[in-house]
């Protein structure tokens, strides 16, 4: 019975569409986060897995030694390479190649790679208009490493304390 | 050594011979101890010390932790092998084996399949004390085989005791004290050995790996298919490891009645072959002189259509007797079904007046008895080169103190005591008949005359008192081998062996050429013999009738006319005068296709399902492992599409089990036996007198088609260039040096090539090898030859 | 001084200098009357090796093994050839003695070696001298050819139907051939490695037939024990320690030298036979037996007798009778890495502890030398040393080993001290 009554009083005032709007005009004055992408972007991690690189030493030699060592832990069976002894004698991929159709960002590849060649990088703003492109060959990696070296070399000195 | 006592390993009690050593007991009852150094069929070095195990003899203690593999047992011992000392001992040798061995195992072949790796998991420490320089050694160039990394190498010395010890020519050693001690060979040259390979397999950690498949694949990349070696008539068990259907390396498997746990190289990296850009994928036909790739429907109803126009008796069938048993039983059955009993498969045999007497040519005795055996004559064979592994059989036997004794066309190089009678063919019989003379053998015929002439000499004597006695406790054996098989008076050889084997009590045997050499007698691939063993009801040409009385076509399956035949140049010209030749083949080349008109391609060894019956007359089969290349199709099914094309009945198999199965059927009663089904009345043939003979055996590496293509083998020292071998005095009397060119004329055919001095020549012969480029040019094996100098 | 100095290796020793080592020299002494008796009388072997035992003669070369007892394990009456081997490879750092035998005393180790293949059953003998010994093989070589012409050696000697050739095989300079098995490697021609054993050179030595290998120093004992009798052997000496031995006394002593003196001297007696301590100094340290056994700070030394059994109790060995005398003013380190040094460079290489052990214990101490040292390498010395010593085929992995733990607990604090102060505590040297 009082139920009733006071049902009927708070739908006369309109008290819930007030609580409403309370909430709705608190965060009408609060700070704003959203991010005007792709004018802004957010900070990224050190950490961050986005598309794969292959490094080089400083001295233009590339690091990957065919160990195919990401090839195996790789959960997503995404990595394929080949390897042959190369001219000098030293063992060199002939074919690596990274099919982002499969590759789940897991990491693991750089975490299991004993000289630092497979990494992640920060880019995350990359598309293919092809079929076939998905595919990343040993070249294109190279050349993503080779152009990102710095921003590479950088995430890695900041994670290193933490490893 | 027969005595059973019981002894204690970690408190289970464990049979054992006396005088066995402890790890072998361990290893049969399946307690694991760590060991590098040590292996079952090498000597114990007992120098890794990671077999180190705790142990007490009746009661009283060993005051140090001893050896598991050099210790040997008696009653009352008591062994703890993960006692707190015992693990101390094994724990500290594995440190000591780190700190000097790199961290390298990302770019190791061994890796993943490394015994220094899966020891250090379990004794290894987790972190290393050692803080100095590591050790870093020059590498061995061990030649086109085997690579070498020295500075992983942990002297475990299973190589050298094995080049010692199995092979048997010490061409590795270790040099240098302390921690400057490195295994290699004391002068810069390779290793040169038929059974090299092995040493890979022994290797515990990456020192040694296989060249051929460097870097190409990591253990856990393969996939094992088991498979039997296509080469000798060992059939050696291996296994095939693949890796996204390609053949990446070959490995043996253990069987201690056919192969122990070796392997020859032969058998090892011909699989290079396999990938090998002269693979024939696509089934060609050649029209107007002009070749065309076609459908396997187009080439097959071609092959029907021709072949139905020929009479049956106008065809001639070669068949490789390194196919499988299925290929050849289809093969003589489609043939014999369409008319045609002109069916051989011994392709490197020119005398073929025994054919009604002879028996199955096999070795008359399991293979592993060959160790037993007490006394062996070997007959026409180089028997490293032909038989790597039947060799090493008679080597452990004359290492146990038999007498091994060679009659050869030329000196043999054995790495173990023997007596070698070496002459020009027409003497060889001579020796023969001096050793029959000996044991008092008389003969009929010609071969009576023989002997009535032979002077035995000392030698000759000591070899028959030596068969003699073998024969008397059942321990002696006379081999023929493929040199025999090759002589135009190989019936005087045969008659010869079993007059000699009658008086001595000894058994004969056969060297089988080829894999399946024994097998066609089984499948009934031979002009006198028909499916099951069996007497033909109508006997076909035989190889060299065949290429004598040109044959208006011919089918020849799974080798090359020009290496594979014994007389080349007839070949050619009997092929070059047919309407119509089809050749089943993997391999192309223009030599084929200058005289074929088809070309099938069919699957090798890795690629086909199939049955290959070794030496000591076992059937073995195995399956395929990878796909043949392109439109290759493996043999059977060609066979049995080809049937239907020529609407022979019952060719309805649906798999290579079909086909064995029935074989097998037929075969139901077949047991082989050694005494031929008569005597051998031979007439030896004596050529005009003649200038020298030549010799021409086949290389190691030049067997087959698959080994011919395998590069690395062809890089080896064992693989011999085309040239003739003088001897010293031939060579003087003819005032010809090393490096001199000389042309060479056998019968029309006429080639040119480079003397070498040669002083395992016998005198009246030259030496000039079959089965390899250029050789081609010349006439039979073993024939007589003139020559003049360019 | 003792008063029975030289009688029985050195015998020859009062002889003129230029004829000592000839067979007129020796004959003069009574040699080569032993063998001849032997062979005149046809001496059973058996009362040979009975009076061996009886006069306790012990291994010279350092393990100290009964050599009657040795010579009893030799299968006598077995078929086939059987062998005698003299060890005069004499590598053990510290050790000249047998060097002098072979120089001044020659004919009588040929005799011994005689008397010795005669009670085993072996006809021939060979004696692996260590290769840089030029003058004592020159001298060793003439006495085998006087001894051939004089009919002592050779083929049916004196007329008795006995044979004995004697070969000699000179060393290349490895110190581990004068391990047994190694040394019966090398003179097959075979790189110098040692054999596991079992089986026992007695079972299957040179050639793999039954062989005994003695010291130079033992079998040129024997035609004195036989002359004189096992029983005054023995009471030259002390019980279990029969008779005399040579000592090589050398280090910081004013006059080093070989030294024939009865087993049981004190060492305090052997140290004035050597002139003492050089300049006057202190006596710091004393390696008893060859490099290869503990050290024993010299306060401790100069209470023991020189014997077997006395210095085993000590915690020692007499060795080879090396007595390496050490004084003050010297650096312990610098010793123990000259010695890791010396052990790293002679490891056949082998077996694994030793291979790589030795040359982590040099590259450590040498570190350490340099003023590298971090006091967690003491407690990696000691472990390692640990690790190799009873690990290995032959004794060579507990010779390198022990020394190091023997300087690290006596002279712990050197080694401290060089590492904390980067200089040694006491180097006036």
């Amino acid at each position: 019975m009082l139920r009733s009554v006071r049902d009927y009083f708070n739908s006369l005032l309109l008290v819930e569409l007030f609580k409403g709007l309370q909430l709705t005009g608190a965060y009408l004055f609060k700070r704003k986060f959203t991010v005007q992408y792709p004018e802004e972007k957010i900070p990224v991690s050190p950490r961050f897995r986005g598309l794969h690189a292959l490094r080089r030493y400083p001295n233009g030699e590339e690091r990957c030694i065919a160990c195919k060592l990401c090839e195996a832990v790789c959960p997503a069976l995404a990595i394929t390479i080949e390897a042959e002894p190369r001219a000098d004698g030293s063992r060199r991929t002939t074919r690596y190649e990274i099919d982002l159709f499969k590759c789940i960002y897991c990491g693991f590849c750089e975490e299991s790679c004993p000289v630092d060649s497979i990494v992640e990088t920060s880019i995350y703003e990359y598309h293919f208009e092809q079929l076939g492109d998905n595919v990343m060959t040993k070249e294109k990696l190279l050349a993503i490493g080779d152009q990102y070296e710095a921003e590479i070399a950088e995430a890695r000195l900041k994670d290193a304390p933490y490893r | 050594m027969s005595d059973k006592i019981t002894i204690e390993i970690d408190g289970r009690s464990c049979e054992a011979a006396a005088g066995e050593m402890i790890i072998a007991v361990a290893d049969r009852e399946g307690i694991p101890i760590p060991r590098f150094c040590y292996h079952p069929k090498l000597s114990v070095a007992a120098n890794c010390r990671m077999c180190l195990v705790e142990a007490e003899q009746n009661g009283r203690p060993f005051p140090k932790p001893v050896p598991a593999c050099a210790t040997p047992v008696g009653t009352g011992l008591k062994v703890w092998t993960r006692s707190a000392k015992a693990l101390d001992a094994q724990r500290s040798t594995m440190e000591f084996l780190l700190i000097n061995h790199p961290l390298d195992c990302p770019i190791c072949d061994q890796g993943g399949e490394c015994e220094l790796q899966d020891v250090a998991v379990g004794y290894g420490g987790d972190v290393s004390r050692y803080s100095e320089a590591k050790r870093v050694v020059v590498d061995e160039d061990l030649g086109a085989l085997i690579a070498t990394c020295m500075t992983r190498c942990i002297h475990c010395t299973r190589c050298v005791r094995f080049i010692a010890e199995i092979a048997g020519t010490r061409e590795l050693g270790a040099t240098g004290r302390s921690d400057h001690m490195r295994i290699g060979t004391f002068v810069a040259t390779g290793i040169a050995h038929e059974l090299s390979g092995n040493i890979i397999d022994l290797c515990p950690v990456g020192a040694l790996t296989a060249k051929p498949s460097q870097f190409k694949a990591r253990a856990w990349e393969l996939t094992a298919h088991d498979s039997i070696a296509p080469h000798d008539a060992v059939g050696a068990k291996i296994q095939l490891h693949v890796r996204r259907g390609q053949v990446i390396r070959v490995h043996p498997r253990c069987d201690e009645a056919i192969n122990e746990n070796w392997l020859a190289d032969r058998e090892r990296f011909s699989y290079e072959g396999l990938t090998s850009v002269a693979r024939l994928t696509h089934p060609r036909l050649k029209r107007d002189g002009v070749w065309h790739d076609v459908s396997w429907d187009v080439a097959l109803q071609q092959v029907a259509a021709v072949f139905n126009t020929v009479p049956g008796d106008d065809l001639g069938v070669l068949l490789s007797p390194q196919s499988t048993l299925e290929e050849l039983y289809l093969a003589q059955r489609l043939f014999r079904a369409h008319g045609c009993p002109n069916i051989d498969s011994r392709l490197r045999q020119q005398d073929f007046r025994g054919d009604a007497v002879d028996v199955v040519p096999w070795l008359g005795l399991p293979i592993a008895d060959l160790e037993q055996q007490t006394a062996v004559l070997v007959i026409g064979s180089d028997l490293r080169q032909e038989q790597p592994l039947l060799a090493h059989r008679l080597r452990k036997a004359a290492l146990h103190g038999a007498t091994i004794a060679l009659v050869n066309p030329y000196q043999v190089n054995l790495t173990h005591p023997n007596h070698q009678f070496v002459a020009a063919p027409q003497q060889l019989l001579t020796e023969l008949a001096a050793i029959a003379a000996a044991l008092g053998g008389r003969g009929a015929g010609e071969i009576a005359n023989l002997i009535a002439q032979a002077t035995p000499t000392d030698a000759h004597q000591t070899v028959a008192n030596a068969l003699k006695t073998a024969g008397e406790s059942q321990h002696g054996r006379i081999l023929l081998g493929a040199l025999a098989a090759a002589d135009p008076n190989y019936v005087a050889f045969k008659a010869l062996a079993y007059l000699i084997a009658e008086v001595s009590g000894c058994g004969v045997g056969y060297l089988p050429p080829a894999a399946n050499s024994v097998g066609v007698y089984f499948a009934g691939a031979l002009p006198h013999v028909t499916a099951g063993n069996q007497p033909a009801a109508t006997v076909g040409l035989n190889t060299a009738a065949m290429l004598s009385n040109p044959r208006r076509a011919y089918f020849l399956w799974g080798f090359e006319p020009d290496n594979d035949l014994i007389d080349p140049t007839a070949a050619r010209k009997a092929l070059n005068a047919a309407e119509f030749v089809v050749i089943g083949t993997a391999f192309t080349s223009p030599a084929l296709e200058a005289v074929a008109d088809v070309l099938l391609p069919i699957a090798a060894y890795a690629e086909t399902a199939g049955t290959l019956v070794n030496a000591a007359g076992t059937w073995q089969r195995f399956q395929g492992a990878v796909a043949p290349p392109g439109e290759a199709r493996p043999g059977w099914k060609v066979l049995r599409v080809l049937g239907n094309a020529f609407n022979c009945d019952g060719f309805n198999y649906q798999s290579a089990k079909d086909v064995h199965d029935e074989l097998l059927t037929n075969c139901g009663e077949c047991e082989l036996t050694t005494a031929p089904q008569g005597e051998y009345s031979p007439l030896v043939t004596r050529p005009d007198p003649i200038e020298l003979t030549r010799i021409g055996a086949v290389p190691i590496y030049a067997v087959d088609s698959l080994v011919r293509h395998a590069d690395s083998l062809q890089q080896t020292p064992l693989a011999i260039p085309f040239q003739a071998g003088l001897h010293p005095d031939e060579a003087r009397r003819r005032g010809l040096n090393t490096g001199d060119q000389v042309r060479i004329q056998q019968g029309d055919a006429v080639m040119t090539t480079t003397v070498v001095i040669d002083t395992t020549v016998a005198i009246g012969t030259i030496r000039i090898p079959a089965g390899i480029i250029d050789s081609e040019q010349l006439g039979a094996q073993i024939g007589a030859v003139s020559f003049s100098r360019v | 001084m003792v008063d029975n100095q030289n009688t029985v290796c050195f015998r020859t020793m009062h002889l003129n200098e230029t004829v000592r080592h000839s067979l007129a020299a020796y004959r003069s002494l009574g040699g080569y009357q032993q063998w001849e008796r032997i062979l005149t009388e046809r001496l059973e072997p058996e009362g040979i090796i009975e009076e061996l035992k009886l006069s306790v003669l012990r291994g010279r070369g350092g393990a100290g093994f009964p050599t009657g007892l040795k010579w009893s394990f030799m299968p006598r009456k077995a078929p086939g050839q059987k062998y005698i081997v003299c060890n005069s490879d004499e590598g053990e750092p510290g050790t000249c003695k047998d060097r002098d035998i072979l120089r001044y005393n020659p004919h009588q180790l040929i005799e011994g070696m005689a008397i010795a293949g005669y009670c085993i059953g072996a006809t021939v003998g060979y004696n692996y001298i260590r290769g840089e010994f030029y003058e004592p093989i020159a001298h060793f070589e003439a006495a085998i050819q006087e001894a051939y012409a004089a009919g002592f050696i050779g083929k049916n000697i004196l007329g008795s139907g006995i044979d004995f050739d004697l070969y000699v095989h000179r060393g290349a300079g490895a110190y581990v051939c004068g391990e047994e098995t190694a040394l019966l490697e090398s003179i097959e021609g075979k790189k110098g490695q040692p054999r596991y054993k079992p089986p026992f050179p007695a079972q299957s030595g040179l050639f793999g037939r039954p062989t005994t290998i003695n010291n130079t120093e033992t079998l040129a004992s024997v035609p004195v024990i036989l002359e004189r009798g096992g029983q005054w052997f023995l009471d030259q000496g002390r019980p279990n320690n029969g008779g005399l031995k040579l000592f090589s006394v050398t280090g910081h002593v004013n006059q080093p030298g070989n030294f024939e003196v009865p087993l049981g001297t004190p060492f305090r007696e052997l140290l004035a036979l050597a002139g003492g301590v050089k300049d006057g100094r202190q006596l710091k340290a004393v390696i008893p037996g060859g490099s290869s056994v503990p050290v024993l700070p010299g306060e401790i030394m100069l209470q023991l007798d020189m014997d077997y059994d006395s210095l085993a109790k000590a915690g020692t060995m007499l060795g080879s009778g090396a007595v390496i005398v050490i004084a003050e003013g010297t650096c312990m380190v610098k010793v123990l890495a000259n010695l890791a040094h010396f052990y790293a460079h002679e490891s056949c290489g082998q077996c694994t502890p030793c291979r790589e052990g030795t040359g982590w214990l040099a590259r450590v101490l040498h570190r350490i030398l340099h003023g590298h040292g971090q006091m967690s390498d003491l407690a990696l010395l000691d472990s390692v040393a640990g690790r190799i010593g009873g690990r290995t085929i032959c004794a060579l992995g507990d010779a390198a080993a022990m020394p190091v733990q023997s300087f690290l607990k006596h002279y712990r604090h050197e080694f401290e001290h060089l590492i904390k102060h980067g200089r040694p505590l006491d180097a006036a040297a």
